[in-house]
């Protein structure tokens, strides 16, 4: 067990609706996320002391929203950083608060990913107009391979070649979560998918087709960390944070398409940290949720966590083994591919709720924990959700990890 | 083919590191970095040696030849300058003289010349040095340049 296991808790969540054009500013949407995660754990201004959040280039500054909501900060700063940094600043609360500098911190991510900033430098509205090719990008972008979809694609068809997969296990991943969406009025593509409409879908980059894509969403959402200790008297059952690992690197970070195995994730180098930590295994966890910024990015972190082995990923979707009520109920919220691509944050709300047992579901009384567990009826609470796991991807050299348990477990 | 790459809608901008890299493609030459100190190479032009830390650099020509380790097939473009071309296949060149002892490799990444139809991994490709429209840029891509045994395509 770590040294800080269950010390520390997540003990509000909150966010903006899905959109797709929000018409409003990364600022106004992040206090917006703020402030609905500081009403679900029944905390006000004062007792927020520290702010933190992830950006590259395209938000607005924790002082902004501090300046906004009234918080004084003991601790503000952003990371310029992508994916998986949102476990990462969970890392960074946690020592802030067990060093003494600050009590409680919300984290936040807020940005316009659809009207503003895209990944991969799409301008809003189609193709980019001249582009600067400078640093890394001069090896990249004169070969018209910038775009996440392009970037992860060779090592996608590097493991359907050395495995004998076909893109089937990518609609596994598809359909699956899709049908979690279909019970989570939050998410924005909510419409039953089946295999024939994953592979009938366009290709984007080979091997990935539109319905492997996440959805580019304009969206802000936070959570909020403290300690045990004043977990135990807010609104929420805390949901206990045993252990993770922060951005851990594969060899090659910058360049990945020179290691051995390309789609060997940087999970695989933290694995035995993070389940050592946290004290439980892959076989403990009752609710999953994975950074799908595609399909193919579940498959290899399956394998990177040791959910299952090398190679083996392809099979082990098979037959809706990530569906909820089935072995691995994995992104119950739809996740980036249906919820909405909100950079990591809202798969662990997800799983914070899952955990109280208040998913916000069709359940009328799910606020209150009361699910009917009848999934026709709209419910996607799990029954027995005691341990669950954020696994968060920056790429194949670059993930983090949160493992997480119920009051009760 | 792919159709043509409007290159007049990337502005290259060379650094100090890799000012001498796109020099070498003026004169049609695809080069590596390797370390003075151990023997090292590699792509792209970091400054410093992954295997003894050393910055004591030079640059090795390598004979543009290698096999295609994977590849992407591009069919919605992004970049302006790429929308004549889709479909096109960036393809991941493992280059046959960097290989070494402990294992180290060395892929670098082009536009192929070939389609899709063409393009399997396993095939072995040679760099082709395209002018670009700028006198300032010569542009290195990659065409099949041979048959070999076991290739594997994607044909979903
Ligand atoms: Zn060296």
């Amino acid at each position: 067990m770590g040294a800080l296991t269950d010390k520390y808790c997540i003990v509000g969540v909150g966010e903006t609706a899905f959109m797709k054009a929000s018409g409003r500013t990364p600022l106004s949407m992040a206090c917006e996320a703020v402030k609905r995660a500081m009403d679900d754990a029944g905390l006000g201004a004062r007792d927020i002391d520290a702010i933190t959040s992830f950006q590259i280039a395209d938000s607005t500054d924790v002082a902004n929203v501090a300046q906004a909501l009234g918080i004084r900060m003991n601790y503000g700063s952003v990371a310029y950083s992508g994916g998986s940094t949102t476990e990462a600043l969970v890392a960074h609360a946690i020592g802030l608060i067990e060093g003494g500098y600050c009590n409680t911190v919300a984290i936040f991510r807020a940005m316009n990913g659809r009207t503003g900033r895209r990944m991969g430098g799409q301008a809003p509205g189609g193709v980019v107009p001249p582009s600067r090719a400078e640093g890394d990008a001069q090896f990249y972008m004169p070969w018209g391979f910038t775009t996440p979809a392009q970037h992860f694609a060779p090592s996608a068809m590097r493991y359907l070649h050395d495995f004998g997969a076909t893109t089937k296990s990518f609609a596994e991943v598809a359909t699956a979560f899709r049908y979690h969406a279909s019970l989570n009025p939050k998410a924005l593509m909510r419409a039953p998918i089946t295999i024939e409409d994953h592979q009938r879908s366009r290709w984007v980059a080979k091997p990935f087709r539109l319905l492997d894509c996440c959805l580019e969403t304009d969206v802000a959402s936070a959570f909020i960390v403290t300690s045990r200790e004043r977990a135990y008297d807010l609104r929420q059952p805390p949901v206990f944070i045993m252990g993770g690992s922060a951005r851990t690197y594969a060899d090659n970070p910058a360049w990945n398409h020179s290691r051995q195995r390309t789609y060997i994730q940087a999970g695989h180098f933290a694995r035995q940290r993070v389940w050592g930590m946290s004290g439980i295994g892959p076989q403990d966890i009752d609710v999953l949720s994975i950074y799908d910024a595609f399909t193919y990015t579940v498959i290899i972190q399956l394998e990177a966590y040791g959910f299952c082995g090398i190679g083996e990923a392809a099979e082990f979707v098979k037959g809706g083994r990530l569906r909820i009520d089935h072995d691995l109920p994995t992104n119950l919220s739809g996740g980036h591919l249906s919820e909405g691509y909100a950079h990591g944050v809202a798969l662990v709300n997800e799983v914070v709720r899952q955990l109280r047992h208040r998913a916000d579901d069709a359940c009328p009384g799910w606020a209150e924990g009361r699910h009917s567990y009848d999934r026709a009826a709209g419910c996607r609470q799990v029954r027995e959700a005691r341990f669950g796991a954020c696994l968060g991807w920056g790429t194949e050299t670059r993930g983090s990890s949160l493992i997480l348990r119920s009051l009760s477990a | 083919m792919p159709g043509p790459i409007d290159y007049s809608k990337i502005n290259i901008i060379p650094d100090p590191d890799t000012v001498e890299w796109w020099e070498g493609t003026k004169r049609h030459k695809f080069l590596v970095r390797q370390c003075k100190n151990c023997g090292h190479k590699w792509f792209p032009p970091f400054p410093a040696c992954a295997k003894c830390t050393s910055m004591d650099l030079s640059w090795f020509e390598t004979a543009g030849k290698g096999v295609i380790h994977s590849y992407v097939v591009v069919t919605q473009p992004i970049l302006a300058a790429f929308v004549p071309a889709v479909p096109y296949v960036v393809g991941l060149i493992e280059l046959d003289d960097c290989h070494e002892p402990d294992g180290s490799l060395t892929r670098v990444a082009g536009v192929m010349i070939d389609d899709e139809d063409a393009v399997a991994i396993g095939l072995p490709a040679e760099v082709v040095f395209e002018p670009t429209g700028d006198p300032n840029f010569v542009m290195p891509r990659w065409k099949i340049c041979g048959t070999a045994q076991n290739t594997w395509k994607f044909n979903e």
